[in-house]
């Protein structure tokens, strides 16, 4: 394993019968885009039978997380047959319970239950992501990516910009942010500050004694998204 | 169609390939096939139970005529259902169908735009096209 920067890797079974499928899929690159871009990398789990000698070391060289869609487990089961054993292992069903009840495997028929499924897994995988660095070592989540063998899959999504106090800040996936505040209609007026705020805090650490010049930034920047104009970049 | 026993004739096996939107186009293809374009003559089946050897996979990929839609070259749906014993009677590449689109801008890994749903809808038809012809065929065997 480096010795510079570790990585946990996230190995989703994105099992096509079931909605549970999509959901452990989106998840991961949400987290992958998202919530930890500079923490993760991923591998597509048909690999570790079809691919080479390097991917099949996959869950040797990084701490694994697995992400299952049911009990059946294929994810930690295939990745520990054919990589190494894992450092944890999450199952849709377990963290959504009977909220997975109604969505879908296509994202044709994508709604609102779905991405509320999606983030919320994300989030338990990014805190379990974070739970696994802490026992591996120090993370700086502001860190470059130095991996060598970081896998393509996992390039970050542009960072939206704020002007705070006069410095530029990048707010990782800032317009996936807005998106997902638009669909839980949360107002673009200083109604929505509060859950502005707390949405963005969820990804972007935000100083106390900075709180108003974030909220007063989101709330213009989030105006603007919503009027249908590009956010800086 | 939910995690129910495996019916149906021709099996729509994608890759799912996590890292790039060729991966996420394999998918989508396949939902089109066997929820819209022929829901009677095709089933899907979960990949990564293939990977993890599970006996009711094993058996259906055996039993069945499948048809593969990889995103890339590694062509691990085709592999995994060659090892597994499967009968690949069909093996798509995303790849290939993006010789007639030149320029075209699919979307990413999670979020399919205009010109991806185009050429999956395309690959989509092209696999049920053979799906009614694999179909056809096991119906006058029996």
């Amino acid at each position: 394993m480096s010795t510079e920067v570790t990585k946990v890797g996230i190995i989703s079974c994105s099992g096509e019968m079931i909605p549970e499928g999509t959901i452990s899929r989106l998840a991961t690159r949400r987290v992958l885009e998202l919530l930890r871009p500079n923490a993760t990398v991923t591998l597509c789990l048909p690999l570790f039978l079809a691919g080479n000698e390097a991917e099949q070391n996959f869950a040797k060289t990084h701490p694994t997380i697995t992400i299952d869609g049911c009990e059946k487990r294929c994810a930690k089961w295939g990745t520990e047959e054919h990589s190494g054993p894992v450092s944890s292992a999450l199952v849709v069903t377990d963290i959504l319970g009977t909220q997975a009840v109604g969505c879908h495997r296509s994202s044709r028929n994508s709604s609102l239950p779905d991405k509320e499924a999606v983030w919320e897994v994300a989030e338990r995988i990014a805190a379990e992501v974070d739970t696994v660095l802490a026992e591996t070592g120090p993370y700086d989540g502001t860190a470059a990516v130095t991996s060598g063998d970081q896998c393509s899959c996992s390039s970050p999504v542009p960072g939206g910009k704020l002007k705070i106090r006069g410095a530029t800040v990048s707010i990782p996936g800032l317009a996936l942010i807005f998106g997902q505040c638009v669909a839980r209609n949360i107002p673009a007026d200083t109604c929505g500050c509060d859950a502005l705020l707390g949405a963005v805090r969820i990804y972007h650490r935000i100083p106390p004694e900075e709180e108003a010049d974030y909220r007063s930034a989101l709330l213009k920047a989030y105006q603007v998204f919503r009027s249908g104009a590009k956010p800086a970049k | 169609m939910g995690n129910e026993p495996i019916e149906n004739s021709v099996l729509v096996i994608p890759c799912s390939g996590i890292g790039k939107v060729h991966g996420l186009m394999s998918r989508e293809a396949t939902y089109l096939v066997t929820d819209e374009l022929a829901p009677r003559q095709t089933g899907t089946l979960c990949l990564a139970l293939l990977v993890k050897g599970d006996d009711e996979a094993v058996a259906a990929v055996r039993s069945h005529a499948c048809i593969t839609i990889d995103g890339c070259a590694k062509a691990c749906a085709e592999k995994n259902v060659a090892m597994a014993g499967g009968r690949v009677a069909k093996a798509i590449q995303v790849a290939e169908a993006f010789k007639n689109h030149r320029g075209a801008k699919p979307g990413d890994a999670t979020v399919l735009a205009d010109d991806g749903w185009i050429i999956t809808r395309e690959i989509a038809a092209a696999v049920a096209c053979e799906a009614a012809r694999l179909y056809a065929c096991e119906e006058a065997i029996r």
